[in-house]
Formats: C-alpha cells, sequence, structure tokens
C-alpha cells in the first residue's frame, strides 16, 4: 500500500530523516518507535505532504505523491492526527468533523449538501463515543477528548491509510487504555492501515504487528514487537551504551 | 381598511390589503436585526431634509460623506472577506481601488465606454491584476505578504507619474461621465447614494452567504490554520487565489465609483495611506473582519471625519485618528463586537492574528 525509498529531509545542518525505506502493506497496523527527536513525526510530516522531503519517493497504492499537496494525498486516502491535537478552538466538535468531511473525495463524489456533510459528522462523533459533545465549542473539551476528535475529523476523510501520532500523549493509563482499544476497532470496521506513532511503549507492544524503530534519522529495526524489544540497537537507542563503572 | 395590525401573545400580525399577512415578533432577540439595519440604511437620506438648519455640514456634503461611507464600505468588506479567505492580512487595498479607477476612467475617456460597461471592466481589469497577483497568497505568509501588498501601491504611485500622458500625475484624467445628471445637483448626489448602496448591500449579501456556505466554512478553517485544513481535504491554494482575485476586483468596483462620482480621476490622491487606514480600520473597528462590521466601521470612520472637519478643520484627519485610537483602545472586539456578544456561540468566521511567519 505505502512504499517508501530512500527519504532524506534536511534541516539547515540536521539530517532529520536520512535515508528511510519501508513498506507498509494493506490492513497492517504499524508500530513507529524511537526516542525523542528520532525522526518519527517528520516522517509522518513527509508521508502525509507536510513536508516536502529533499530526496526519495513516496509511493501510495501505486501514486507517486511525492510532490502531491497534503490536500491531494487526502483525497487518495492518507490521513492523520497531530501529536498536539490541532482542532478549531471556536468551532464546536460538529464543525470540526464537518469541515473535514467537506475536504473528503466523497463530498464531491456524491455532490453532498452543508446538511448531509453534517449528518455524516454526527456519524463520526458517534462513532468515537462524542455525539454529546457535538455542539461543545473545541476550546471547552478535555485533552482525552480532543484527541477522539481528531481521530473522528481523520476518519471523516474516509482514509484508507491513517497516521496516528502520539495519541496517547497526555493521556492517564485509562484514557490510553480506551484509545487504544478504539484505534484496534476503527482499524476492524473501515478496514484500515495504521502507522502508529507512540512513546507509550506497553500499549504499542501489545498492540501492533510490527514495529520499525528510528534512531537520529534512520530506521534501525523493522520486526515483531517481541523481535524488536530483543534488538540490540534498539535497546542502545533506548538506553545508550553500557557504561562499566 | 389598508392595514390591519391584530395583536396576538408575544407578536403582532400586520394584514396588508387582505391579502398580505406580516407576522412580528414583539419580544427583541426574536427580531430580524439585519433587515431591521438594511431598512434604516436605505430610509437614512430621508431623513435629511428633516436637518434642523444652522447645522455646520449641508445637507449635500453629508449625502457626499454618505456616498464615501458606502465607497469604503464596499471595499472593507471584501477587505475582510479576502482576509478571512486567503488568511493573510493585505496592506494594500487602496492599489487596487485606484487600478479600478484608472481602468474606468480610461476607458470612459479614450473609448467612450458608458458607466454600464465601465463597470464590468473596472471589475474585471482589477480581478485580473488580482489574478496575476494571487500566488502571493501561496508563497509568502504573514509580514511577508503584508509588505509584498504595502509596496504595490507605491510601485503604482511611481507609475502615475513615470507615464503622465496616461495618468495625467496629480491632475489626474479629467472628463469622465458622470454616474448621474439629472440637472438636479441633489437628486444627483441622492441617486449616487442610492447606487452605492445598492452595490454594498448586493456585496453585503453575497458575502452573507458565501460566508454560510460550506466556502465560508472552507475560508473560516484556511483563517484559523491553513496547514490543518490543507491536511483535511480543502483545496487551500485555489480556494485563497480565487478569494483574493474576486475580492481585488470587487475593490476596483470602489475606483470605478470614485472616478464616475467625481467625474474625474486621480489616483495619486487615492494612493495616499489615509484610504488604506479608512479600510483597514473599518474593518478593524467594525469587529475584525464582520461583515457586517465592516459596514458600520466605515460609517463611524467616514462620517467622524467629516462630522469633525467644520469644528477643526484642518485638523480632521488628526482628530478622526485621536477618536479612532480611542475607540480601537475601548472597543477591542469592535462595534460589532457589542452585537455579537449577546450571540457569541454562532460561529462565524472572523480574523485570527497570526504569530508565525
Amino acid at each position: 500500500m505505502l512504499q517508501v525509498n530512500n527519504l532524506v529531509k534536511r534541516f539547515g545542518g540536521i539530517i532529520a530523516v536520512n535515508d528511510v525505506s519501508m513498506k507498509i502493506g494493506r490492513g497492517e497496523v504499524v508500530g513507529l518507535i524511537g526516542p525523542n527527536g528520532s525522526g518519527k513525526t517528520t516522517l509522518i510530516n513527509l508521508i502525509s505532504g507536510f513536508y516536502k522531503p529533499d530526496g526519495g519517493r513516496i509511493v501510495f497504492e501505486g501514486v507517486d505523491v511525492t510532490k502531491k499537496d497534503p490536500n491531494e494525498r487526502v483525497k487518495l486516502g492518507i490521513a492523520r492526527t497531530f501529536q498536539i491535537p490541532r482542532l478549531i478552538s471556536n468551532m464546536t466538535a460538529l464543525q470540526n468533523v464537518t469541515y473535514a468531511v467537506i475536504g473528503s473525495r466523497r463530498f464531491r463524489e456524491k455532490k453532498m449538501t452543508l446538511a448531509e456533510a453534517a449528518m455524516e459528522a454526527l456519524y463520526y462523533l458517534d462513532i468515537v463515543g462524542l455525539l454529546r459533545k457535538r455542539d461543545v465549542l473545541c476550546r471547552d473539551l478535555a485533552l482525552y477528548e480532543l484527541r477522539l476528535l481528531e481521530l473522528a475529523r481523520a476518519l471523516a476523510t474516509n482514509p484508507k491509510l491513517m497516521m496516528v501520532d502520539e495519541v496517547m500523549a497526555g493521556l492517564n493509563p485509562v484514557e490510553a487504555d480506551n484509545v487504544a482499544k478504539l484505534v484496534q476497532r476503527l482499524r476492524e470496521e473501515f478496514k484500515l492501515t495504521i502507522v502508529w506513532v507512540e512513546h507509550v511503549l506497553r500499549i504499542i507492544m501489545r498492540s501492533v504487528e510490527r514495529v520499525l524503530v528510528m534512531n537520529e534519522g534512520k530506521l534501525i529495526a523493522d520486526g515483531t514487537p517481541h523481535e524488536v524489544s530483543k534488538d540490540i540497537m534498539v535497546i542502545k537507542a533506548y538506553m545508550g551504551e553500557e557504561v562499566m563503572v | 381598511m389598508v392595514i390591519k395590525i391584530e395583536p396576538r401573545r408575544g407578536r403582532l400580525i400586520i394584514h396588508v390589503l387582505n391579502k398580505w399577512r406580516l407576522e412580528w415578533t414583539v419580544e427583541p432577540r426574536y427580531w430580524r436585526n439585519p433587515l431591521i439595519a438594511t431598512i434604516l440604511w436605505i430610509c437614512l437620506p430621508l431623513l435629511i431634509p428633516f436637518m434642523p438648519r444652522g447645522l455646520p455640514i449641508g445637507p449635500t456634503s453629508l449625502l457626499s460623506s454618505l456616498f464615501m461611507a458606502n465607497v469604503v464600505a464596499i471595499s472593507a468588506i471584501a477587505h475582510s472577506l479576502q482576509t478571512i479567505g486567503t488568511g493573510r492580512l493585505n496592506f494594500g487595498p487602496h492599489f487596487f481601488v485606484v487600478v479600478g479607477g484608472y481602468a474606468a476612467a480610461l476607458l470612459n475617456k479614450n473609448f467612450g465606454l458608458s458607466p454600464a460597461l465601465t463597470f464590468l471592466a473596472a471589475f474585471a481589469v482589477t480581478a485580473l491584476v488580482g489574478l496575476a497577483l494571487s500566488p502571493l497568497t501561496i508563497i509568502s505568509r504573514g509580514i511577508y505578504f503584508t509588505l509584498i501588498t504595502m509596496i504595490l501601491p507605491l510601485i503604482l504611485y511611481e507609475l502615475v507619474f513615470w507615464r503622465v500622458d496616461i495618468f495625467g500625475a496629480e491632475t489626474g484624467i479629467p472628463g469622465i461621465s458622470r454616474l448621474v445628471s439629472t440637472g438636479n445637483v441633489m437628486n444627483d448626489y441622492i441617486a449616487c447614494f442610492y447606487i452605492s448602496l445598492a452595490i454594498a448591500l448586493a456585496l453585503l449579501v453575497i458575502v452573507d452567504k458565501i460566508l454560510r456556505s460550506r466556502w465560508g466554512f472552507m475560508f473560516g478553517v484556511i483563517n484559523e490554520d491553513e496547514d490543518v485544513a490543507a491536511s483535511f481535504g480543502i483545496e487551500t491554494k485555489k480556494i485563497k487565489s480565487i478569494v483574493f482575485t474576486l475580492t481585488c476586483g470587487v475593490m476596483g468596483i470602489s475606483g470605478w465609483l470614485i472616478a464616475h462620482y467625481y467625474g474625474s480621476f486621480a489616483g495619486t490622491m487615492w494612493l495616499e495611506p489615509w484610504l488604506l487606514i479608512f479600510i483597514l480600520l473599518s474593518g478593524v473597528l467594525g469587529g475584525k473582519a464582520a461583515i457586517y462590521g465592516a459596514a458600520l466601521g466605515s460609517y463611524f470612520v467616514v462620517l467622524t471625519r467629516d462630522l469633525l472637519r467644520p469644528f477643526v478643520g484642518g485638523l480632521a484627519l488628526l482628530a478622526l485618528y485621536a477618536v479612532l485610537l480611542a475607540a480601537l483602545y475601548l472597543l477591542p472586539e469592535g462595534l460589532w463586537g457589542l452585537y455579537r456578544k449577546t450571540r457569541y456561540r454562532e460561529y462565524v468566521p472572523t480574523i485570527r492574528v497570526r504569530r508565525k511567519t
């Protein structure tokens, strides 16, 4: 489904993503982990079109999307959530999801009206459990609800590939478990392929089938959670070199 | 009986000629305020014959001020929509006003086009200039966009002096057909006021419809967070270019009104910063790009200047700026904000100040 070849992104002298290549198959749930500053979010930004790469190619379902704008990628079926929820604070939860429906390819194909888009947005709000909060302004929502709203909004674009960027950040263990279950349910119900960037290893290791590990812009491991947890490179990346005293 | 009023609980039913039935809710919070405001706006010149004698401002001067308020309102409404739809603050709206004015003046004088045709031409020419400049909305943002648009009037200013043979420099282009010429000065003033009012009202209705449609929704999202809008499938580049082009065209209509109202057009006068300040302040004082606020703000700005003039003479602009500074300080939400406070939960796209460039 998604193929990334030799992707490079530089910010001045810093190479944030260094020659990364990977393949993600349809229906997979792939965890993307790594220490802070390892390039995970930059990679997500490159795949979603927020950043333009300095080298390499991104192919999604046989289409080269390397030079496409984010809105074009969304129409092809690439959706994402943000590490810090980026919602329109002056709009209600319903309005925030409605504009994602308006931006989707389906909106134009079905020649939907604004009211129909809002009806569809209600459906997505219901799925994530925010139907009762539909008329609450985003600035009045709690962090947990904002995370759910981000998921609803990403879902409303009718994605095939959903990239979830640190959806657990700032949540308590119960909320984090709920979100993890929701992501799994969305994957099954909507037949999604998911790339899941996460710091909470406890949850990611039991929720995904495959884990990619990044460190200093490079992909250092690719395997099942069990394999990756034993990988010496991964242990070094997280724990550092062994120091003899 | 021609009109029969039937009081009911909480409302009045008005029967006209036993044919039409109008219902009016008595409680003010259910009043149709836009309708009331429009009626008051239309009736404004009717109050002029009742002006007490001995006022320092005459009826024709007042009508001229009302006309100018409409001209500024047209540009301010277009500027507000542009700011919402592109997420960028244009500091050169007077450039587009002058482009429209010159297009109307030159086509009328040199090719004999009627005001009706120059109306279309002024819109088209300014929109084309806007289209040529629309890539600016894609390649620049924040202070860079503002600076670039601020330079546009300066370039045109130099161009006007360079090609005196075409633009007439400070003298301008005289001999342009009048918008209305009935032979009666008062009637001409009133007709001009109503033409400008019709354009301003039509623009207000169209912009209101746009802002309440899915397009307005998308404009609002672009204004609030352009990156997020793009990442959720909204075609930001296309929308910004279209909004910029069309709103520039509308600003050109202000220039068309000025050229045909005065019968001559000297762009150098309108390229001066005061017109920019009037347009910007109308939007900000009105209420941060709320389109109704822009109309309200333009009346406040223009009438304050013209009503101060008899009292302070040449210091009118200075006095105006002092009043405007005080108003900006005392009314941070603008004039429209006072009204909006009662309906704060409705979402209407407005300007959000951007900090990143």
